[in-house]
């Protein structure tokens, strides 16, 4: 698996794709990814499929939680830091 | 308090769940919706008339017909060829109060399920140089699997109070008039409480936007007595600033409303304070 920062501008880079504006670089760790719309809320199954891809786990999408996706902080810290610890 | 609803004067109820009003309930539920537009007065909300109905290639362009294909009604007419009209002409009603429609002519229109999609349809390709507020009143329609009167109706009364402008100035405009709702529910003496919550879309979990909006939450509703809720704050991110090419510093717009559904509040009215509006608290009809 790739290491947090690999996955971090993985992540970044995603969003950025996805996005009109922001370069991967100006997407940092809090930039709210949903709540600036960067990516459209049909996209949001996209990214649960990244994520799943990236972490090698399945997301039981029945029970995510608001705010699980807010920004790359938070997806790392719920997606990939426990599988790290 | 729907099981009394005979028993309540100036308040007859329909097949269909719906209401029909007169005299002190008129007059009450005409000074509930003068209570909106006092706070929609607030951010000095221009204030628009829309027809009844919205045409069905705009709504479709929200992807409405994949989201809330069950929520939709349409007005439709017949096919005008003159034999046509005779089927009807000479038809009968069934037992069950069903008509049975001859051909119908290709259908262009929806009847209106909210009452902001209208602005959105107007101020389509604009370019705004300030933030809008905007207000409108609808009779909105909204297919459901049983009805009530006041509280779940097909045909149903929807204010609303609309801000378009950067994603701060809608969400400056969301919190304030949360805070003003939140003062005034507790000087009214109203059990109002805030609750996150979803829209309906068809198919549930199975519906991407569903998703979407579980893990974001846009739609935060005033929910009285924990039971029905009585109005929303709805923020759209850039959705229909995107959908509608409507652009504000630059970029798509971002939208936000406050929507109050009238028949409602009368029923939180008459449910917490009695049948005799006259009796109402006067702290009732001042906006916080």
């Amino acid at each position: 698996m790739k290491n947090e920062a690999e996955i971090r501008a993985h992540l970044a880079r995603w969003v950025a794709e996805r996005s009109n504006h922001p370069r991967p670089e100006e997407i940092s760790g809090d930039t709210a990814i949903l709540e600036q719309r960067l990516i459209t809320s049909l996209q949001v199954m996209d990214l649960i499929l990244e994520i799943e891809e990236l972490s090698g786990n399945s997301i039981d999408v029945s029970r995510l939680r608001p705010g699980v996706f807010r920004d790359i902080d938070t997806i790392y810290r719920n997606f990939f830091a426990r599988q790290a610890e | 308090m729907t099981n009394d609803v005979e028993m309540i004067a100036g308040l007859e109820s329909r097949a269909g769940g719906h209401a029909v009003l007169s005299g002190a309930l008129l007059a009450a539920s005409r000074r509930i919706d003068a209570l909106f537009a006092a706070w929609a007065a607030r951010w000095n909300a221009e204030e628009w008339h829309f027809p009844a109905v919205l045409p069905a290639s705009e709504l479709d362009r929200l992807d409405y017909f994949s989201s809330f294909p069950h929520l939709v009604t349409f007005p439709v007419v017949l096919d005008d060829a003159p034999d046509n009209l005779r089927r009807l002409a000479s038809g009968e009603i069934g037992e069950d109060g069903a008509i049975r429609l001859p051909a119908i002519a290709p259908v262009r229109d929806v009847l209106t399920p909210a009452a902001c999609y209208h602005f959105y349809i107007e101020l389509a390709g604009s370019r705004l140089d300030r933030s809008r507020y905007l207000t409108t009143v609808a009779s909105c329609f909204r297919r459901e699997k049983f009805y009530r009167p006041l509280s779940r109706q097909w045909n149903f009364t929807m204010r609303e109070v609309v801000c378009l402008g950067t994603m701060e100035e809608v969400a400056g405009f969301l919190a304030s008039f949360r805070e003003a709702l939140t003062r005034y529910f507790s000087r009214a003496g109203l059990p109002v409480a805030w609750q996150e919550a979803t829209d309906p879309f068809f198919g549930g979990i199975s519906n991407p936007r569903l998703v979407a909006q579980m893990v974001d939450p846009v739609k935060t509703e005033m929910v009285f007595s924990g039971e029905l809720a009585i109005g929303s704050i709805n923020s759209h991110r850039s959705f229909f600033g995107e959908t509608f090419g409507i652009g504000r510093d630059g970029a798509p717009a971002f939208s936000g409303c406050v929507a109050f559904g009238l028949e409602r509040w009368l029923y939180a009215f008459l449910t917490r304070f009695g049948a005799e509006p006259e009796r109402w608290p006067a702290e009732l009809w001042e906006p916080a």
